[in-house]
């Protein structure tokens, strides 16, 4: 992962008089009871791995091929729950759904984002108060409050169609419409852009004005600037949020959860991934077929991680490896 | 970005603009200042007025809540909070406390977890300690689904289902990477000097954490202290699992139960008790915005 | 200068973790299981009568309130028991149970009704009640024999004391019905009369008000409308009409929809989900289906609106074979996990035979089904008008002998959930009637049992 180092970059005078941490390794012995210290340490961590993570990663992956439903001993089915799951038509809907949802609301909140940060990078007075409230939703956005915030706005009755209304435009419900249920949690998720328009932000002024200059010099003008040097500067940047943001598009559950009432309706269009599984799991105690559910996303975003990590070669410019 | 704010400075130094193009309508450094700000406004206007909208509709009589558009309220009253707290079987005092309890406690583990992990991580040298950080940095991207069922079942056999251990007991356990990161990031650039010089003085490991590392990462904690605090109280989909009798729900729960047993026709109530449970976050935001802020830039954390 | 994590360095760190993943997952997994109570203990329910019980029930403020009052004569009454209460709104108590039912520890004392009785029954985690019958424990003399039979799961054995017993009605807007002229259907009348008077209603209502609400997914209708055309809900634990029947109910909702008799499928969609905020409560349409026993709530958020428009049920609209009404009952089971066995009993014969409890509760939570209660009730002249044309209802539903419907286990979770979603498809274009038929069938079928 390429992760902006911001602190390191201001601290960069004592990083250039010490050696970095891996090549100081090498020189250093390791002192007496430091791996003991080094593991009592790390201990509380250690034991979420392995109790809360590791050990519940291994059981899902025994209850994916069990029935199971928590009241009787899991019951071996083999590949069962697997071969149900690509004949389930709601399964079938949920992943339509959440794929409609990362591939409209990933590139929404990467453009905007970097819009918004590219306006926001002249270094003038207020900048921190515009940051602020850029960033305000983001801490906002997961929440019940605004999900039923969003129900009234794109209700029928709701401001969007208020508005509509007095220019002559007469909508019927947005939430209860299966054609625009959907568009409007993309709405809310890029509605929630502000953090990934701070590290656009943070990574911006990161790049030496000194390449501006020489680019000036040369004869290159604001567009060919932003392509040939704001654009390749930020790769690493726009890679980095392309998988947070996907990862995390991936895991949306209480916008569609309040605002469908656990239904993922009207006609299974906000029908989530992450709020299917939770009906199988917790609401039908079908904990096998959950458990199924969740290794098919892991291995599905594994693939996809690994794809983009393999893309990555040939886009993504990486400053310490020139 | 508009036409307006790069196509004078097509050809020019960015220092020294020069202003020969005449064909655009902005002119000077301060017009295109005062339309860059224009537009950055309006993007923010259009942003929050949602925000303000429910505000001022939870200042406003129930039967004007659909009605108006604008933000202030003509006809001021607080009966939308005085109905909307002792609406339902407990009320929000019960819900607020509850959040408040396991809000406080997440806090407090999950800052002292993450800082003792990141500092084996930033610090001290073991084996298969790049082997463990590598781990550490790949639970960042794995879906939380394929914990949710077992750690159900899990703490379904402990018998802590309908208590706070499920939400508070994961965070003492630092499960949650990202702010691991966050302060192994911060305590690699602190000095090492000091870390020598305390062990001179015959500072155990433990000594050198609890004495250099802990003060000089206070800003560090904050953010985390931060961030927890505003996930913890979003949070919806741990207490909907383990937390199912209403004296224990969380505030996200009293309201998610709000807006089932009320729809429309208490909508008054409901964005008064909703504008209430985003009001700690709003507050805290704007008290610690800087180091929320820095923190997101430093790790990448949202 | 920007410094990043090398890539190369964390791909190395990325596919250990995956490695690890793999390695230990190769080694077999381990399961956390349970075993609760196996069900096979019976219990006469008799005994000491002391110690302490948890009593569970759902319900909001008004029930909460008359609950916890009968639950006190009972303290009062027996000196020696405490009984802790839970309560939770209709949705969550469920969820609630199944958690608790996961856990081995169910409420000694659990409100339960006929559509979920047998996802619990079933899984052998309720008690038969019918040793505690024989041995006096619990008397339930008074019950008619019709109305205690839906407390019995698919092997006869009695899971649930039915103590309330309601139904499902029209809820008519009587004020606004008779504006148009239609008035308020009459007794007997039918599924055409019914379909046909909404379309008539429609011609003269507001623009803003519907006739109806969208029908075609409330499974409410479904049932009356199976058993008035003399169909079984449900045989050998699988759905038992034939699928011709849906297409004519779906078919005959559609029409009214399209023809805008109904309100919008986005307005339905949007609908709040408690009976007393329902549209027919606001005032937003003029008829739908709704609990007999949300008369008087439903009238109180009417009145709230200061139209002065008035509320009225009727029975739901008969058929070819005879009346479709259903009763649906609530009443207590008490779990195989439970530890104070003949204290839970007394508590349940209490509630069933105590007089003033009865008047306290006072049908709170459907008609009382012990006889000599409900009539103590109508008989009672401070009964407020519109509880008196509750009962009324009940009566003359009662009278026209309403079949028992045994829920297969899985009917709330799988037949509600996929019939109201699949009427949705249709009803928002998404499939043909035949098909989403077809798809409910097979969703259903695969679901139940």
């Amino acid at each position: 992962m390429s992760i902006t180092d911001s602190t390191r970059a201001r601290a960069s005078t004592s990083d250039q008089a010490t050696p970095s941490l891996s090549h100081r390794r090498r020189q250093r012995r390791r002192a007496p009871g430091e791996a003991v210290a080094g593991y009592l340490f790390l201990s509380p961590w250690l034991a979420g791995l392995l109790f809360l993570t590791i050990g519940p990663m291994v059981a899902s992956l025994y209850l994916s091929f069990t029935d199971y439903d928590l009241l009787t001993a899991p019951r071996w089915v083999g590949f069962d729950n697997f071969a149900q799951l690509f004949s389930d038509p709601r399964w079938i809907a949920s992943v339509g759904v959440t794929l409609t949802y990362v591939l409209f609301s990933v590139p929404g909140v990467l453009i905007v984002s970097l819009a918004v940060a590219l306006a926001l990078n002249k270094g003038f007075r207020l900048l921190s108060a515009y940051r602020a409230a850029y960033y305000l939703p983001s801490l906002l956005g997961s929440s019940v409050a605004i999900a039923i915030l969003w129900r009234q706005v794109f209700g029928d009755q709701g401001a969007v169609n208020a508005v509509l209304d007095r220019i002559g435009i007469h909508m019927g419900s947005w939430i209860g419409s299966p054609d625009t249920a959907l568009y409007t949690l993309i709405v809310l998720n890029i509605w929630t852009f502000g953090a990934t328009m701070i590290i656009f932000l943070a990574g911006l002024r990161q790049i030496p004005t000194e390449y501006y200059q020489a680019a000036a010099v040369d004869g290159a003008g604001k567009i060919r600037q932003f392509r040939s040097i704001t654009l390749p500067m930020l790769t690493p940047l726009i890679f980095f949020n392309i998988l947070l943001t996907t990862v995390n598009a991936f895991q949306a559950f209480t916008p569609a959860y309040v605002i469908s009432e656990g239904t993922g309706g009207p006609a299974n269009s906000t029908l989530f991934y992450t709020l299917y599984l939770y009906e199988q799991g917790f609401t039908r105690l079908e904990m096998g077929y959950a458990s199924a559910m969740a290794w098919v996303l892991v291995v599905a975003l594994g693939i996809g991680t690994a794809l983009l990590f393999a893309s990555a070669r040939y886009w993504v410019f990486y400053g310490d490896e020139r | 970005m508009s036409r307006a704010t790069y196509t004078p400075a097509t050809r020019t130094p960015p220092r020294a603009p020069r202003l020969r193009f005449g064909r655009t309508p902005v002119r000077s450094p301060l017009g295109r200042a005062v339309v860059r700000h224009a537009m950055l406004l309006t993007v923010i206007a259009i942003m929050l007025y949602p925000l303000f909208w429910m505000v001022g509709a939870s200042f406003r009589p129930n039967n004007e809540v659909f009605t108006t558009l604008g933000i202030w309220p003509s006809n001021f009253t607080l009966d939308n909070y005085t109905e909307g707290w002792t609406s339902g079987q407990f009320s929000f005092s019960r819900y607020f406390l509850n959040s408040l309890v396991i809000t406080g406690l997440s806090v407090v583990g999950n800052v002292v977890a993450c800082m003792l992990a990141a500092y084996a991580f930033a610090r001290l040298d073991f084996p298969f300690k790049r082997v463990l950080f590598a781990i550490m940095l790949g639970t960042l991207l794995l879906p939380y689904h394929v914990t949710l069922v077992p750690q159900y079942i899990m703490f379904s056999e402990l018998q802590w289902i309908n208590t706070i251990l499920p939400l508070v007991i994961p965070k003492f356990l630092a499960t949650d990477a990202f702010f691991i990161f966050l302060m192994v990031q911060f305590i690699r650039v602190l000095p090492r000097e000091m870390d020598d010089a305390a062990r001179i003085d015959g500072c155990g490991y433990w000594g050198i954490f609890r004495r250099i590392i802990v003060p000089l990462s206070l800003p560090a904690m904050g953010t985390v202290a931060m961030f927890t605090f505003i996930f913890t109280w979003n949070d919806f989909l741990g207490p909907l699992l383990y937390l199912s009798r209403p004296d224990m729900w969380t505030v996200a729960q009293g309201l998610n139960n709000f807006v089932d047993a009320t729809g429309q026709s208490a909508f008054g109530p409901l964005l008064a008790m909703a504008t209430l449970s985003i009001a700690p976050i709003v507050g805290f935001f704007l008290v610690t915005q800087r180091l929320l802020v820095e923190g997101i830039a430093t790790s990448g954390l949202k | 200068m920007t410094r990043y994590i090398g890539r190369r360095r964390f791909l190395a760190g990325a596919s250990i973790t995956a490695a690890a993943v793999l390695v230990t997952a190769g080694c077999g997994g381990t399961s956390a299981t349970g075993e609760t109570g196996d069900g096979q203990d019976t219990h006469d329910g008799t005994g000491e009568v002391q110690g302490d019980i948890v009593f569970a029930w759902w319900g909001g403020g008004a029930r909460n309130e008359v609950t916890n009052a009968v639950a006190d004569l009972f303290e009062e009454a027996n000196p020696d028991v405490s009984v802790s209460r839970e309560s939770a709104d209709w949705g969550d108590y469920w969820d609630r149970l199944n958690v608790q039912a996961s856990g081995g520890n169910m409420p000694c004392v659990t409100q339960t009704q006929a559509r979920q009785l047998n996802d619990f029954a079933s899984r052998n985690l309720l008690l038969p009640l019918d040793p505690m019958v024989e041995s006096g424990a619990i008397d339930v003399s008074t019950i008619p024999d019709d109305v205690l039979d839906s407390g019995r799961g698919p092997d006869g054995e009695l899971y649930m004391v039915p103590y309330g017993a309601a139904y499902d009605a029209l809820m008519v807007n009587q004020t606004l019905a008779e504006e148009t002229g239609a008035g308020v259907p009459p007794d007997g009348y039918d599924w055409e009369y019914f379909f046909d008077w909404l379309a008539e209603a429609q011609d003269d209502l507001p623009d803003d008000v519907a006739a109806a609400n969208v029908g075609g997914g409330r499974p409410n209708y479904l049932i009356a409308y199976v058993q008035a055309h003399g169909e079984e809900m449900f045989a050998d634990g699988q759905i038992g009409f034939p699928r011709e029947l849906l297409v004519d109910f779906w078919t005959e909702w559609e029409e009214l929809r399209e023809s805008g008799v109904t309100n919008t499928a986005d307005q339905w969609a949007e609908e709040p989900s408690a009976s007393e905020q329902s549209y027919v409560a606001q005032g937003a349409v003029m008829a739908d289906v709704q609990p007999g026993n949300y008369l008087t709530p439903a009238q109180d958020t009417m009145d709230g609106q200061d139209t002065g428009q008035q509320l009225v049920t009727v029975p739901l609209p008969s058929g070819p074979a005879g009346s479709g009404n259903v009763l649906i009952t609530s009443g207590f089971s008490i779990p195989a996990s439970c530890d104070n066995v003949s204290t839970a009993a007394a508590f349940v014969d209490f509630w069933i035979n105590d007089d003033e409890g009865a008047e306290v509760f006072s049908s709170s939570n459907g008609a009382v089904t012990n006889a000599d209660h409900l009539q103590q009730q109508i008989d009672n002249p401070e009964l407020p008008e519109l509880k008196r044309h509750e009962l009324e209802v009940y009566e003359q539903i009662v009278g026209m002998s309403p079949p028992v419907i045994i829920y297969p286990p899985g009917y709330q979770a799988t037949f509600e959930a996929a019939f109201t979603r699949a009427y949705e498809e249709i009803a928002f274009g998404r499939k043909s009637i035949e098909q989403a038929v077809d798809d409910f069938f097979a969703e259903a079928n695969a679901g139940l049992g």
